[in-house]
């Protein structure tokens, strides 16, 4: 091991982004196993009834959603009443944590003069809301 | 036999299933989808559309369980991972906005043999080139670290090499998991080692994290067309996230040549699959 050249003191990036990330996936863990317990026991009724599954996930999406009039886009939010709409919520949460993260390193970053690291930070954050809003979606 | 059993049972079986996917995916550096489509594809009855976007979010799922235990063990660099993963998910966008421009079957085809190719070049080379200098861009962006290996009862210092080649090839990787929806991502492992000059544990670890932020914009893409399945998708993500958290401490002690191992089999596995895809003898 060379010990004239240190490597870099990064140990508060690799902890303070290992705390967010193991809160956010810990709160999206949680909403989602609940959402599904409610779902599954039918204790929060579903949009389509778990009864009928079986015959509708064999069909391809196209068929599946004109079979069910399943939401798209952003519609799900107006959904979640529904058992199956409350988990698409709790993944929704497991697609928010990178941005959450990213987001919440751009100060400290900034404080600690690592500058390009922010910059870095600022446009993966840029590109997950870009994801988000749904204008990828043709892919 | 299979088409009687009612409804509950798939999600316990598929729960079962994802939890084993996630000890390994951690161990070898994968998301975990390019095993779970391909298993949950040919064995259980969901439609590939639904299978797919399952296997997206799974991946997505256990490598965020994963990435603190990563993270705090120096196995994953965030100071690494930053640039990569802003070139992976920008060119995964991108690629899913200039849409099918090639043939699927030829690309997985490609795909399939180079993936094989490099599963070969790791199993006859010796190990990474590690990087003795740093590149100009490097240096600026800090790319070293430093890790305890508990397997080898060594601290192991590291740094990287090659960063704008690095960087480019993880943006073809997005751009290949944009356009076709692969699940590139047992790519980066190879990228990673025997380009940059990684060692092979934090390569391992930082494909995970990789996964992780170039996965939660694809997510959305599924999200918006409606491809969740919760059924499917939940028990996927449980059971994933369970079992990455304890491959996250296994590939702490694990030995570095368990590992190489561990990543030329999955390579083998995911490139035998493409290219059976490719060649239309699979799904």
């Amino acid at each position: 091991m060379d010990l004239k050249r240190r490597p870099p003191e990064d140990a508060w990036i690799q902890e303070r982004y290992a705390l967010w990330l193991d809160r956010c996936t810990r709160i999206a863990f949680a909403v989602t196993l609940a959402a599904f317990l409610l779902y599954a026991s039918g204790l929060a009724a579903p949009w389509i009834s778990l009864e009928q599954l079986p015959a509708l996930w064999q069909l391809s999406l196209p068929q599946y959603l004109q079979a069910t009039g399943a939401a798209t886009g952003w519609q799900w939010l107006r959904m979640l009443r529904y058992g199956d709409y409350l988990n698409i919520a709790g993944i929704s949460l497991f697609a928010l944590v990178i941005l959450v993260c990213h987001g919440a390193m751009i100060v400290p970053f900034l404080a600690r003069g690592e500058r390009l690291l922010a910059l870095l930070a600022a446009l993966q954050v840029a590109v997950l809301v870009a994801a988000a809003s749904g204008f990828f979606a043709g892919g | 036999m299979l088409d009687a059993m009612p409804w509950w049972a798939w999600p316990i079986l598929l729960f079962v299933v994802t939890f084993v996917l996630g000890v390994v995916s951690v161990v070898a550096g994968i998301g975990g989808g390019v095993l779970f489509v391909p298993i949950v594809g040919s064995f259980f009855p969901f439609h590939l559309d639904f299978v797919r976007g399952a296997g997206l979010v799974l991946a997505l799922a256990g490598t965020l369980a994963a990435g603190p235990l990563l993270l705090r063990a120096q196995l994953a660099s965030l100071r690494l991972v930053m640039p990569l993963a802003l070139a992976g998910s920008i060119a995964s966008l991108a690629g899913a906005v200039l849409g099918l421009a090639l043939s699927t079957e030829l690309v997985q085809t490609a795909l399939g043999v180079v993936v094989i190719a490099v599963a070969f070049l790791i199993w006859r080379s010796k190990g990474a080139d590690a990087a003795s200098e740093p590149d100009a861009l490097g240096e600026a962006l800090r790319l070293e670290g430093r890790y305890l290996d508990p397997a080898a009862h060594m601290v192991i210092d590291w740094r990287t090499h090659r960063t704008a080649a690095g960087i480019a090839s993880f943006a073809g990787i997005g751009f290949l998991g944009g356009v076709f929806g692969l699940g590139a991502g047992f790519a980066n492992v190879p990228a990673l080692n025997l380009l940059m000059g990684a060692p092979l544990k934090v390569a391992v670890g930082s494909s995970g994290l990789v996964i992780s932020v170039i996965n939660s914009s694809a997510a959305w893409v599924y999200i918006n067309r409606g491809a969740l399945l919760p059924l499917i998708a939940v028990p996927s993500i449980l059971g994933v996230m369970l079992g990455s958290r304890i491959g996250a401490r296994l590939l702490r002690v694990t030995p570095a040549s368990v590992v190489r191992r561990a990543v030329i089999v999955v390579m083998l596995i995911a490139g035998s699959r493409a290219l059976l895809r490719g060649l239309g003898l699979w799904i």
